[in-house]
Order: C-alpha cells, then sequence, then structure tokens
C-alpha cells in the first residue's frame, strides 16, 4: 500500500511546513518519508507538522520515520538507512527534556495513536486534533 | 551426531539458534562461530571475505565470530559484527554456569523456520508459532527455564523494527541479551532497562524492538511480566470471563536513554491460557487492504475456549492464513501461547 506525502508551507508565527501523510506508513514507505523530510530541512524548513489525518496504518518501521524525522529537524545526520547501525544518540526521555517542538502532530486517527501510545513515542510529540491547530501552536 | 565435547562454553544448538536467521539470506552474508581451534561451532558460511571478530566472555577469548559472503566488509555489517560478538559473549558467560542439559529442554517445533524449543513444564502446556516474512524480519521469542530458578519460566516475544540484513542482526544480537539480562536481573523490568541500556550506550543502533518479558513461577502460577512498547498479552480465563487485555506498556527498546517500566503481575489459574503475538498477527491484511485486526484475533480466542495451547495456536495461524488468502506476507508472523491445565 503507497503512502503519498503532499507539502504546504504556510506563513504562521514562524514559517511552518505541512507534511500531510496518505496511506500508510510500513516497511516499505518510511524510508521515503525520511528522505522528503531530510530534503525539506536542506530547503530550509524548520518547524513541521505532520498531517496524519490520511493516514491509515502505522506499522512499527513508521517509528523508525518519525524518530528519524526529529533527528533531521534537529540537524542531525540520521544514520545510513540501509546499514542501520551507525552511530546515533538516543533521545532524552520526555521526562529528561520535553517534548521536541520541531515536529508537531495533527490529526492522528486513533489506529496511529494506539501504537505511538504503546511504544511511548508519544512522549516525543505534541499532538493536535487537527492541522489548523497544529499550525497555530507551532 | 557425533559426540562433541564443546571446547568453548557456547553450546553449538544455542549458537545455530542465534544465527538461524542468516541462513536465510541469499549467500550475501553467512555467520559462523568458531572455537579458538577454527572448528565451526555453528552458523552458516557463504563464499567470499572473511572478517572475524573475538568473543569474550570472563576476560578471555572464548570463540571467534566470523562473518562471510559479499556483505561481510560492509560498514555497517562490521558495525553489527561487534555487536552480536558483544551478545554471544554474554551468552557464554551465562552459559559456563548452566548445565548443558538445561540449554537443551524440550522438543523441536517443526513448523518453525528458527527451531525453537520450549521447555516441557508439568502442568502447563506451551506452544508457538514463527513464521518469517520473506525478507530477513525481526520476530522472536523464547521460552526457557531460568537459571538456578528452574522452577520459573522466562517467557520472552519481541520484534525488531525494521528488515533486512540490519534486522536480522538486531535480533541476534538482542535474544541472547535479553535472555542473559532475564536470567541475571531480579524481574522482567529490570532486565529489560538493562537491554535497553546495553541497546543504547553500547550499541548506537537506530533500530528499535518492542519487547514483552514475563517470569512465570509455575508452581503458582504466578506471571510477572513488563512490556517495554509491544502488543499487550492476552488473557483466555479457563472461567469463561471474556477475553481480557493484560493492561501493561511502557517505552519500546532502543529509544530512550531509560525506560521506567513497571511489572503487572497476572495469576494463571488452572484452565487460563496467556497469549502472546507479534503485530503481524493483527496487521495481516488481505488483498484489499483490510487488516486481520484485534476483534478478529478475540474471536478466535473465544471460538476455541477450553482447548490446548498447541491447538489455539494453529487455530490463529489457520484463521490469519485464511484472511489473508494469497497475500504475501509482509511481517513475521509470531504467536505463543502458555496454557495451564493443571
Amino acid at each position: 500500500m503507497a503512502l503519498q506525502t503532499t507539502v504546504e508551507r504556510v506563513e504562521a508565527r514562524v514559517p511552518v511546513t505541512v507534511v500531510a501523510l496518505d496511506g500508510e506508513l510500513d516497511a516499505s514507505t518510511y524510508e521515503h518519508l525520511i528522505d522528503d523530510v531530510r530534503g525539506l530541512y536542506q530547503d530550509g524548513a524548520r518547524k513541521v507538522v505532520l498531517d496524519l489525518s490520511g493516514l491509515t496504518y502505522m506499522a512499527s518501521s513508521g517509528l523508525i520515520a518519525l524518530h528519524s524525522i526529529v533527528q533531521v529537524m534537529h540537524g542531525e545526520q540520521p544514520p545510513d538507512l540501509e546499514g542501520g547501525w551507525s552511530a546515533f544518540h538516543a533521545l532524552g526521555n520526555a521526562a529528561e527534556g520535553g517534548k521536541q517542538e520541531d515536529v508537531l502532530l495533527a490529526g492522528a486517527q486513533p489506529g496511529v495513536t494506539r501504537v505511538l501510545e504503546r511504544t511511548g513515542l508519544d512522549q516525543l510529540f505534541s499532538s493536535y486534533p487537527d492541522r489548523a491547530s497544529a499550525i497555530a501552536a507551532a | 551426531m557425533t559426540d562433541r565435547t564443546p571446547a568453548s562454553p557456547l553450546d553449538p544448538d544455542r549458537v545455530d539458534r542465534v544465527l538461524a536467521p542468516f541462513a536465510a539470506d541469499g549467500g550475501r552474508l553467512g555467520v559462523v562461530v568458531e572455537d579458538l581451534d577454527g572448528t565451526a561451532i555453528g552458523g552458516s558460511a557463504a563464499a567470499g571475505d572473511r572478517v572475524t571478530r573475538d568473543i569474550a566472555s570472563n576476560g578471555g577469548t572464548v570463540a571467534r565470530l566470523v562473518a562471510t559472503g559479499p556483505a561481510a566488509g560492509e560498514p555497517a555489517v562490521s558495525a553489527a559484527l561487534d555487536a552480536l560478538a558483544i551478545g554471544l559473549g554474554e551468552l557464554a558467560e551465562v552459559s559456563t554456569r548452566i548445565p548443558p542439559s538445561e540449554l537443551a529442554l524440550g522438543r523441536l517445533h517443526q513448523r518453525s523456520i528458527v527451531s525453537l524449543r520450549a521447555p516441557e513444564v508439568p502442568g502447563y502446556d506451551l506452544a508457538s508459532h514463527y513464521e518469517a516474512a520473506r525478507e530477513i524480519g525481526g520476530d522472536f521469542f523464547e521460552l526457557f527455564r531460568l537459571r538456578r530458578r528452574r522452577r520459573t519460566i522466562g517467557v520472552v516475544i519481541a520484534d525488531v523494527t525494521g528488515k533486512g540484513i540490519a534486522a536480522g542482526l538486531m535480533m541476534a544480537f538482542a535474544r541472547p541479551v535479553i535472555h542473559a539480562a532475564l536470567d541475571a536481573a531480579p524481574g522482567p523490568a529490570v532486565a529489560l532497562e538493562r537491554t535497553n541500556r546495553i541497546l543504547v550506550e553500547e550499541l548506537h543502533t537506530r533500530l528499535f524492538i518492542t519487547a514483552l518479558v514475563g517470569s512465570l513461577d509455575a508452581g503458582s502460577g504466578r506471571l510477572r511480566v513488563a512490556n517495554a512498547g509491544h502488543e499487550p498479552p492476552l488473557l483466555v480465563p479457563g472461567d469463561g470471563r471474556p477475553v481480557l487485555n493484560v493492561t501493561c506498556g511502557g517505552l519500546l527498546l532502543g529509544a530512550f536513554t531509560s525506560l521506567g517500566l513497571d511489572e503487572t503481575e497476572v495469576q494463571l489459574a488452572p484452565g487460563d491460557l496467556l497469549l502472546l503475538y507479534t503485530d503481524g498477527v493483527t496487521d495481516a491484511a488481505d488483498a484489499s487492504g483490510e487488516r486481520f485486526g484485534e476483534p478478529r484475533l478475540y474471536a478466535t480466542l473465544d471460538a476455541t475456549r477450553g482447548r490446548s495451547a498447541h491447538e489455539v495456536v494453529a487455530a490463529i495461524r489457520d484463521e490469519v492464513a485464511a484472511f489473508r488468502g494469497a497475500v504475501e506476507p509482509t511481517d513475521d508472523v509470531t504467536i505463543v501461547a502458555v496454557g495451564r491445565h493443571s
């Protein structure tokens, strides 16, 4: 099942890049998503809202994508995807550093929210019910 | 079988189990463990270059890890071999303190691609099914008697995120580390915390692992579980009550510097059955893209009440296969059932 990404740049209090995901985020699509966001960062994006309202399914490999996207937006180069064993620094716990604010989530469907909560990755992200509220908070 | 007296503390059977994922890799990468004389203890080789790592245990080299094949020289594999050597060293350290007979208990599950053995536990019925997707996947599970606590059964089910050689190596590494940690730790939460620390501080990987780890006191039926981001276990009560989701959860392994997991206690009464599974079961998709999902899993458990763990596992396996139809599996499927019958 494919994943389609649509990018939109919005002028809020700061420039916000909204990436809307439509389809399924799984082992066959997560690497493309990381590449897409890396490109956006290189083009100057510094605040990203991931609009998940069209994301119908997220496999555990989607977690790698979300984690890597945070790293990319921190200006870190995520390790080689093919190998996947290069050095990387674990992100601190939410309790230690609070949620990061470079990447916000919007409109996640219940199934996606469940995966995030089950694995604790929800602790990394501020989540908003929809795109507009996420942009307003960015 | 020839009568081999292992020159190293690494048991051939365990080494084969740890290295089994690489046998499926079509010759790009072979991984073998050799004793100090250069005799293979386990694993399977591929043609091509040789890259070696010492396996150290208790301060000395006890064996060598040898990677062969076209992928052996790749930088990603190099880092993974370091990790695998650490994992095998941990395993060797535990093995020196356990009589070999305790390492190879029980019977072989024929259907498994990774040959897996479960101990025979009086009063219990332990069953499992493992089915690998076409690519090297990252599921693994283990049922084993804990060192020095023979009446306690260690239960592990885990899923490495991602696919391919990196996921396979991660699984091969994590499996003995979790096993050793559960043997040595006072409980499953500490075992997962220790595993996470090794993953994050020593290994530097970007792959994650969801893992559900438990210790079952066979005498009392008391099960302690800790859950690092895995699907919670399901309890099928023998007295007819509805299938119960054993609420437990926490951070997955490899992403955070500490986990702070809680343990949940479950009492298994005679007639009860505990089901552990990976998302390959519930995420199995049919041709229209619909997922098998939890409701179908619950329904299958309801329909097989009172049956043995083997029958329940077989029923779920068959239901998932029938649902999927001709669609090729994209993820490993792992099902483990622990039934208490008396």
